[in-house]
């Protein structure tokens, strides 16, 4: 029952993306306006597949952490993104495809340090030095940026911010085509790893006693769940709460077995992410919003509401 | 970069050429600035730092160039500029270097930051004027302004008759759609709000985001594609590939001047700020445009 809700809302959401936009196309001419074929229908897709992987790469990462507020952007992969991004804008790294390019390259690069710093002091990638790494990498990440804004020419830089606050305008069927060749393998990794996740939620020494091979799975879930992350700042910039919310809302209904948990998250995050981007298209049309800012404001009461339910005794 | 440059500059100078002469007469100058902050000054300054590309260039239009001892990083026209001492990027005053010139006369950018950094220099005993120069019509208003408080009163009036004859001339009816884009990711096109807005209107076309008030606004691609301009216009340093790199998104295809090529490459020098050289931008645009109209 709760399966089929969720598929109908999925379709509901990729339906009304497409009927829904700031350009008035009659209903009869949906199927031959071109702008609904090259712009529309590929950007829904797009909206949902990032939607999806975000939030699966939440899920896994909210598993190996074992700590409810990991989110795809917390280990570092922002700032790594952010800083490839304004690299590529002030150095004017060219071609069509310098941006997202450059922008996948720094999160892949930031993501590369937090597991070797995680390395440190024995292999065991422990959450807690996992976090700190993260934090600090994404912090070192940030302040280079800066530092490169404050003193290349402002306005193009300005609009590197605006790229980074997330939008899905560069949205086509050449992009989907990358994306959903690239998205199958890590979510086939985290899905291959949801017994172990499990395991993993009751401590690393009673998951080592269980049969989980620990230190492997923990390395392919924050190698799986981060390469998720970064193909998806690549060609929609920073998404935030999706990875963050859809998680939890996936946890309250279907429960804590990961092997539900993975596929409902990314039916959610992608039911959200499409609705949030239909959002940022048309309410202020023909202006637009960053999809991330519709996304946090969508994300913050919700995340209120479910913080004050895990509050009540 | 299309020929005509060495037109502007010789428009340039026939507008310098009627600022000589005609120095300050004896007694107060009083003016109001675009903060309402009535400032006087007892006699012509003789030393002007000025915090805004924009109006360096209009003290040097108007003859009072060899009065400026200050500019900032970004002020690169007049060529005349660059022999200035550069006091920093004008954001953020940086109140030590510009004292460090012995100013009479500060110019800067009327933002809230700025008005801090007025009242500051006001303690220092230095005048100060905040101008906010972001449409055409500010232009020939500045120009009359600093005209009086440099000493070239007449060469102020001079240039604001040239510039309010630019808008009293009847606009040529509406021809060509034009897009405006400043940015490709996310789009970004430039509406009402804007200088460019006007000088498209003052040439006789039309911006499809005309509705939009904000200079600039984030829209959707799909808002461009079914507005269907007949020609995309950028702003654009001498070093501009056409067209743009991100022509070749598959995403931008889907307008149809993307993919027919149909690039209007403005140079920034000119078009990138409103300046007393906007009779030679409106009719290099009219030009451009009176182009694409007839292929």
């Amino acid at each position: 029952m709760k399966w089929v809700v969720l598929g109908l809302a999925a379709a509901g959401a990729l339906g009304a993306a497409v009927v829904l936009g700031p350009a008035a196309i009659p209903f009869a001419e949906l199927g031959t306006s071109p702008i609904v074929r090259d712009l529309r229908l590929p950007r829904a897709l797009l909206a949902f597949l990032v939607g999806g992987a975000l939030a699966t790469a939440g899920t896994g990462l909210q598993g190996l952490l074992r700590n409810p507020l990991a989110d795809p952007f917390l280990l570092g992969l922002s700032g790594g993104a952010g800083l490839g991004a304004v690299l590529a804008i002030a150095l004017g790294w060219g071609g069509p495809w310098g941006l997202p390019v450059a922008a996948f390259a720094g999160a892949v690069g930031a993501m590369v340090l937090v597991y070797r710093l995680g390395l440190v002091g024995g292999g065991a990638l422990d959450p807690r030095t996992m976090l700190l790494a993260g934090v600090a990498v994404g912090a070192f990440a940030a302040a280079v940026t800066t530092a490169i804004v404050s003193l290349a020419e402002a306005s193009q830089l300005r609009n590197a911010f605006l790229w980074l606050w997330g939008g899905l305008s560069g949205a086509s069927w050449q992009t989907l085509a990358v994306l959903a060749a690239y998205v199958p393998v890590p979510l086939a990794v985290l899905a291959a790893a949801a017994r172990p996740l499990d395991l993993l939620a009751l401590g690393e020494e009673p998951a080592r006693y269980l049969g989980a091979d620990v230190e492997r799975v923990k390395r392919r879930v924050y190698l799986a769940a981060s390469l998720l992350t970064a193909a998806a700042v690549a060609v929609s910039g920073v998404i935030g709460f999706v990875g963050l919310l859809v998680p939890h809302l996936a946890r309250l209904v279907w429960g804590h077995r990961h092997r539900a948990l993975l596929p409902a998250a990314f039916l959610g995050g992608g039911t959200l992410l499409t609705l949030a981007d239909t959002l940022a298209r048309t309410v202020v049309a023909p202006r637009e919003l960053p999809v991330g800012i519709v996304t946090a404001l969508v994300g913050v009461p919700v995340f209120a509401l479910l913080l004050r339910r895990w509050g009540a005794p | 970069m299309r020929p005509g440059n060495s037109r502007f500059v010789a428009g340039l100078a026939l507008l310098a050429a009627c600022g000589t002469g005609a120095p300050g007469r004896p007694g107060a100058l009083a003016v109001t600035d675009d903060a309402g902050r009535r400032v006087t000054l007892a006699a012509p300054a003789a030393r002007v730092v000025s915090l805004a590309p924009s109006l360096t260039e209009l003290l040097f239009a108007l003859g009072a160039g060899p009065q400026v001892v200050g500019r900032t990083t970004w002020c690169r026209y007049p060529p005349a500029a660059a022999a200035v001492a550069d006091v920093g990027d004008g954001l953020n005053p940086n109140l030590e270097a510009v004292a460090a010139r012995r100013p009479d006369l500060v110019l800067l950018y009327h933002s809230p930051l700025n008005e801090t950094a007025a009242a500051q220099l006001a303690r220092l005993g230095i005048a100060a004027v905040l101008l906010r120069q972001d449409r055409h019509a500010d232009v020939a208003r500045h120009a009359r302004l600093l005209g009086v408080l440099t000493g070239h009163a007449a060469a102020g009036d001079s240039i604001g008759r040239v510039l309010d004859s630019v808008v009293a001339r009847p606009t040529p009816p509406a021809g060509v759609r034009v897009a405006f884009v400043v940015w490709d990711a996310p789009p970004t096109v430039i509406g009402a709000g804007s200088y460019l807005d006007e000088l498209v209107t003052l040439a006789g076309g039309a911006n499809v985001f005309h509705d939009l008030r904000p200079a600039s606004a984030t829209v959707s691609l799909e808002t461009i594609a079914d507005r269907d301009p007949g020609v995309i216009a950028i702003l654009a340093d001498s070093g501009a590939v056409v067209p743009p790199v991100w022509a070749r998104r598959p995403e931008w295809r889907a307008v149809r001047a993307v993919r027919a090529g149909r690039f209007l490459v403005l140079p920034a020098d000119l078009f990138g700020r409103p300046s007393p050289r906007a009779p030679e931008a409106v009719a290099e645009l009219r030009r451009l445009l009176a182009r694409e109209a007839t292929p």
